[in-house]
């Protein structure tokens, strides 16, 4: 009965959903929750340690964890993987030298335990700029086929520009409605 | 010796999960294929058709049909995303193609895609199902066409894989249920099991 009018409410109410940003530093990780959150762009510095923010978009509220991406820090992110429905994984769609890293990285995320029912949303970030990879070249980059078992997306976006990122959302929000 | 005894036992009494892949061009409709099957075979109710965007990358579904567990997955069309295909090949136990039947203009594209999909040898013995889909639509082109151009089931030789066109229509569901039947069987007969058994062991 409970559960029952739980449910019931949550059609009503807006659903909430734990989202974890990362990504490698440099990214464009703090620019897209910012842009998401007050829509525009705002001027960052590298973040050492944690942004949080809450976006509300379609009925649903993300509750948004922008993690800092040095080297010295991505330790800590394992610190925040429980009770997360989804990553959103930016990439720096220009940096081609450290897609090698990044996608090191993503696979180290993958395989974490607490993750492993978490969905995969990529944003190949930056594609405003001259000499971006294309989303297809960063899905190869990252090795994104070799997840079989859970629902991913790849969308291009351009933080700066504010292009992309609504459509991942889109995504994001119909996705977590048919998880299971 | 215990471990030995215990992959024996794991061999002999493992549940197989079919592994199956949806593919066909952007806009054929197989995404809404997944979420009709959900609605039907699961608990959850698939999204509406409406609701559902261009897939860019993979969508899971797990449903359990005729007593078999079945893994689909749901791959973006886009002529970009197509390269990401193969990459699943080898751990499909077979392929479900989804035509637009109601879109003609598409068929040569749809069959350019359907080829090179065939022509790989990653997928031997894979059994295939066409859907001609959207028969729900005016102009909808029906079986013998699809099948006469797709070039399936004229000179089948002895050792193809099992295949067949089916008319589906996504939206109302018409047509799955006959389809998901065929594939679980035509998959527990096909030596693809075994061999993908034996490789994933």
């Amino acid at each position: 009965m409970g559960l029952w009018l739980s449910r019931m409410l949550s059609w009503f109410g807006d659903q909430e959903a734990r989202i974890l940003v990362l990504g490698l530093d440099n990214a464009g990780k703090t620019t897209i929750l910012y842009r998401l959150q007050v829509g525009e762009i705002v001027a960052t510095i590298p973040t050492i340690g944690f942004n949080v923010e809450t976006v509300s978009y379609k009925n649903i509220k993300f509750q948004v964890w922008d993690l800092g991406g040095q080297t010295s820090i991505r330790p800590y992110w394992r610190c925040y993987y429980p009770n997360t429905q989804a990553i959103i994984y930016v990439v720096d769609s220009t940096d081609h030298e450290r897609i090698g890293t990044s996608r090191e990285e993503f696979h180290a995320i993958l395989d974490e335990d607490e993750l492993k029912d978490s969905l995969i949303l990529v944003y190949a970030n930056k594609q405003d700029l001259p000499g971006a990879l294309s989303d297809a070249q960063i899905a190869e980059g990252l090795g994104l086929y070799s997840i079989k078992n859970r629902t991913w997306a790849i969308f291009k976006t351009s933080a700066v520009k504010g292009e992309g990122l609504t459509e991942g959302l889109d995504w994001l929000s119909n996705a977590l409605k048919t998880k299971r | 010796m215990f471990t030995l005894m215990y992959g024996l036992w794991e061999y002999l009494f493992r549940k197989d999960v079919y592994q199956m892949l949806i593919l066909g061009l952007d806009k054929a409709g197989k995404t809404n294929v997944l979420e009709h099957l959900k609605t039907m075979y699961t608990t959850l109710v698939g999204l509406d058709p409406g609701k559902i965007l261009p897939t860019v990358g993979l969508n899971v579904g797990r449903l359990d049909a005729k007593g078999q567990s079945i893994v689909l997955w749901d791959l973006g069309g886009q002529p970009a995303l197509q390269s990401i295909w193969d990459k699943y090949y080898a751990e499909s136990h077979a392929v479900i193609y989804v035509v637009d039947a109601a879109n003609p203009a598409r068929f040569a594209e749809s069959k350019a895609a359907f080829d090179r999909m065939r022509s790989s040898s990653q997928l031997a013995e894979a059994p295939l199902l066409v859907m001609a889909n959207k028969q729900d639509l005016e102009g909808a082109v029906g079986v013998p066409e699809i099948s006469e151009f797709f070039g399936i089931g004229k000179t089948v030789p002895p050792d193809a894989p099992p295949m067949k066109v089916v008319p589906v229509c996504a939206h109302t569901g018409q047509g799955l249920k006959e389809s998901i039947e065929w594939l679980v069987h035509a998959v527990r007969i096909s030596p693809r099991l075994q061999r993908l058994r034996v490789s994933s062991a």
